[in-house]
């Protein structure tokens, strides 16, 4: 556990000495800030229609669902920027020699970059924990959707971050590495979208929309937490991480 | 200490180590001697667990590299002919890294950075980022990290590539001053640098371990003709005639008229000079000097990768 905490700790820090990563942070942070000032607008102004009208109010469920399905968009270009360099910028510097011959596992190695991109994105998280604040001015919010909606979108981050390691361990420059990796995420947010014109329909349909990430926020937003999707959040991560542990390994004897 | 035995190693179709079999003793500085593509470095990555091997053994203290990598790793200080640094870091900050990998904590990790520093005269330069050094002192911080969790074996590969003069006699100073306390391995393709600091020699070429003995050993176990040459006052070009058609266990004899010198090789050791010292007199050419010439490393690495 020491050398994991040892390695995520200096690459979170290495990520915010770089003009890259500040910028990459102060980014996120900035959009996250903006979708929740227009979203939660269009919520106070629609709220306040049908109060005068009459109708079905909007949900806080709807507002979340808005504000994090968006969000789901935008990491598509942000993570791969926090993960491009994990293992693909050290190979060509030759650097990773250093976490090679010292007296640690590759899983070890594996975990330790897996927790500093993370930490890099719950940073964010944590970060922007201030916009939702906002809402209990105008209202009295129920926290728990809020919460359950942080939840579901650091799991998709936490996917998200596995995926574009396991990526940036197989090539050798960060660039092909951020390639990839958005080209990755783009396909599993899709996924579920064009299920049923590369699936026959029936259980294939159902089985490639339930690879997709997006239905699997559904209930976070709405304030649940089930057991299938949390199942489905820590079965990618750990499959990932499976697959960049071997792509490490692999390295040693191409 | 070390103990290499049928080490293969291939890149695609290229063979880069065919037959690698070697053994170091304990305090011992060798040198691993190679012309550049000869599988030095290939062996080095082997060694330290970078890359495995596709055939062979090694042992570094009595743990095999394959089956006890960690146990290996915990022995082995390693400077890459590119030392591995992260440039946006400090250097005391990166050797605290560098030893907390290595499961250093604590008071003892604080002391053993301390006094790497102050061995490798790293003081006025602590805070400052390892990027904005010089080669020689990130050199230097390479080196540093190899040994902060004082192995008992050091693996150092080219140190001293691309350095200037002045640094690469520092460089070498500190490597003679880490004799006795480690076993160092130490790789070059400069054959006067190995030749100074190192008390062995492994010759290796095309990914195979041609020679391995102390720079004597080498020299007479290759070949026993000693070059000797002789300085007249006059009639050099007839006298080296002479040599050549009178004194048939004499080879390559050669001659700078304009120096009056003539030089040959012998395999019947310093006797030869009796009979070629009576044959200057005899016929008065005037002897000036008549010496034996000591084989270099040079001689032998080039007689041996020919």
């Amino acid at each position: 556990m020491g050398a994991i905490a040892t390695i995520a700790n200096r690459d979170l820090k290495s990520f915010f000495v770089s003009f890259k990563g500040s910028v990459t942070f102060c980014f996120l942070l900035l959009l996250m800030g903006i979708f929740f000032r227009s979203f939660a607008a269009t919520f106070l102004e629609i709220q306040a229609q049908t109060l005068q009208t009459g109708g079905e109010a909007p949900k806080l469920s709807q507002l979340l669902t808005a504000i994090f399905q968006n969000l789901h968009f935008i990491l598509l270009f942000i993570v791969p920027a926090i993960t491009m360099s994990s293992f693909a910028e050290e190979r060509k510097t030759q650097v990773d020699r250093l976490l090679q011959t010292a007296p640690i596992s590759n899983i070890q190695i594996v975990m330790g970059k897996f927790f500093a991109s993370a930490g890099v994105l719950g940073l964010v998280l944590m970060a922007s924990i201030v916009y939702p604040l906002f809402l209990f001015k105008y209202g009295n919010p129920e926290i728990g959707p809020i919460v359950t909606s942080y939840l579901g979108i650091f799991l998709l981050m936490c996917a998200q971050v596995a995926f574009g390691i396991w990526v940036s361990s197989m090539v050798s420059h960060q660039f092909l590495a951020y390639l990839f990796t958005s080209f990755g995420l783009f396909l599993l947010l899709i996924l579920a979208w064009v299920a049923p014109n590369i699936s026959g329909g029936g259980a294939s349909e159902e089985f490639v929309k339930y690879l997709a990430a997006t239905p699997h926020l559904d209930n976070f937003f709405a304030g649940l937490i089930s057991v299938a999707d949390l199942g489905y959040f820590f079965a990618f991560i750990g499959l990932f991480l499976f697959f960049t542990n071997v792509a490490v390994d692999a390295k040693r004897w191409s | 200490m070390i103990e290499v035995v049928g080490l293969q190693k291939s890149f695609g179709n290229t063979v880069a180590l065919s037959d690698i079999s070697f053994k170091v003793a304990k305090g011992q500085i060798v040198g691993f001697l190679g012309a550049n593509g000869a599988g030095k470095t290939t062996t080095m990555d082997i060694l330290c667990g970078c890359i495995g091997a596709d055939a062979g053994t090694a042992k570094i203290a009595g743990f095999e590299i394959s089956e006890d990598p960690i146990e290996v790793k915990r022995k082995i200080g390693y400077l890459p002919d590119e030392p591995p640094l992260h440039r946006e870091m400090q250097v005391g900050e990166f050797l605290s890294y560098a030893g907390k990998l290595h499961g250093l904590r604590g008071d003892r990790l604080t002391v053993r950075v301390a006094d790497l520093i102050e061995r490798l005269e790293l003081g006025s330069n602590k805070k400052r980022l390892i990027g904005q050094l010089s080669k020689g002192y990130r050199q230097r911080v390479g080196l540093a990290q190899a040994l902060i969790h004082d192995p008992e074996v050091l693996i150092l590969d080219e140190p001293t590539e691309g350095l200037d003069p002045h640094q690469i006699l520092q460089i070498r100073e500190m490597i003679r001053g880490l004799k006795g306390h480690h076993t160092i391995l130490f790789s070059s393709h400069i054959l006067s640098e190995v030749e100074s600091v190192c008390d062995q020699l492994i010759i290796v070429d095309k990914g195979k371990v041609v020679e391995q003995g102390t720079h004597n050993e080498l020299i007479l176990r290759l070949d026993g003709a000693q070059e000797y040459h002789v300085r007249v006052r006059q009639g050099a070009l007839a006298l080296a005639e002479e040599l050549k058609t009178d004194f048939g266990q004499l080879s390559r004899v050669t001659v700078k008229e304009d120096e009056q010198l003539v030089s040959f090789m012998s395999k019947e050791g310093d006797e030869i000079l009796d009979l070629v010292a009576r044959r200057v007199l005899d016929r008065g050419y005037g002897l000036k000097e008549l010496a034996g010439k000591s084989k270099k490393l040079e001689d032998v690495f080039f007689q041996i990768t020919r």
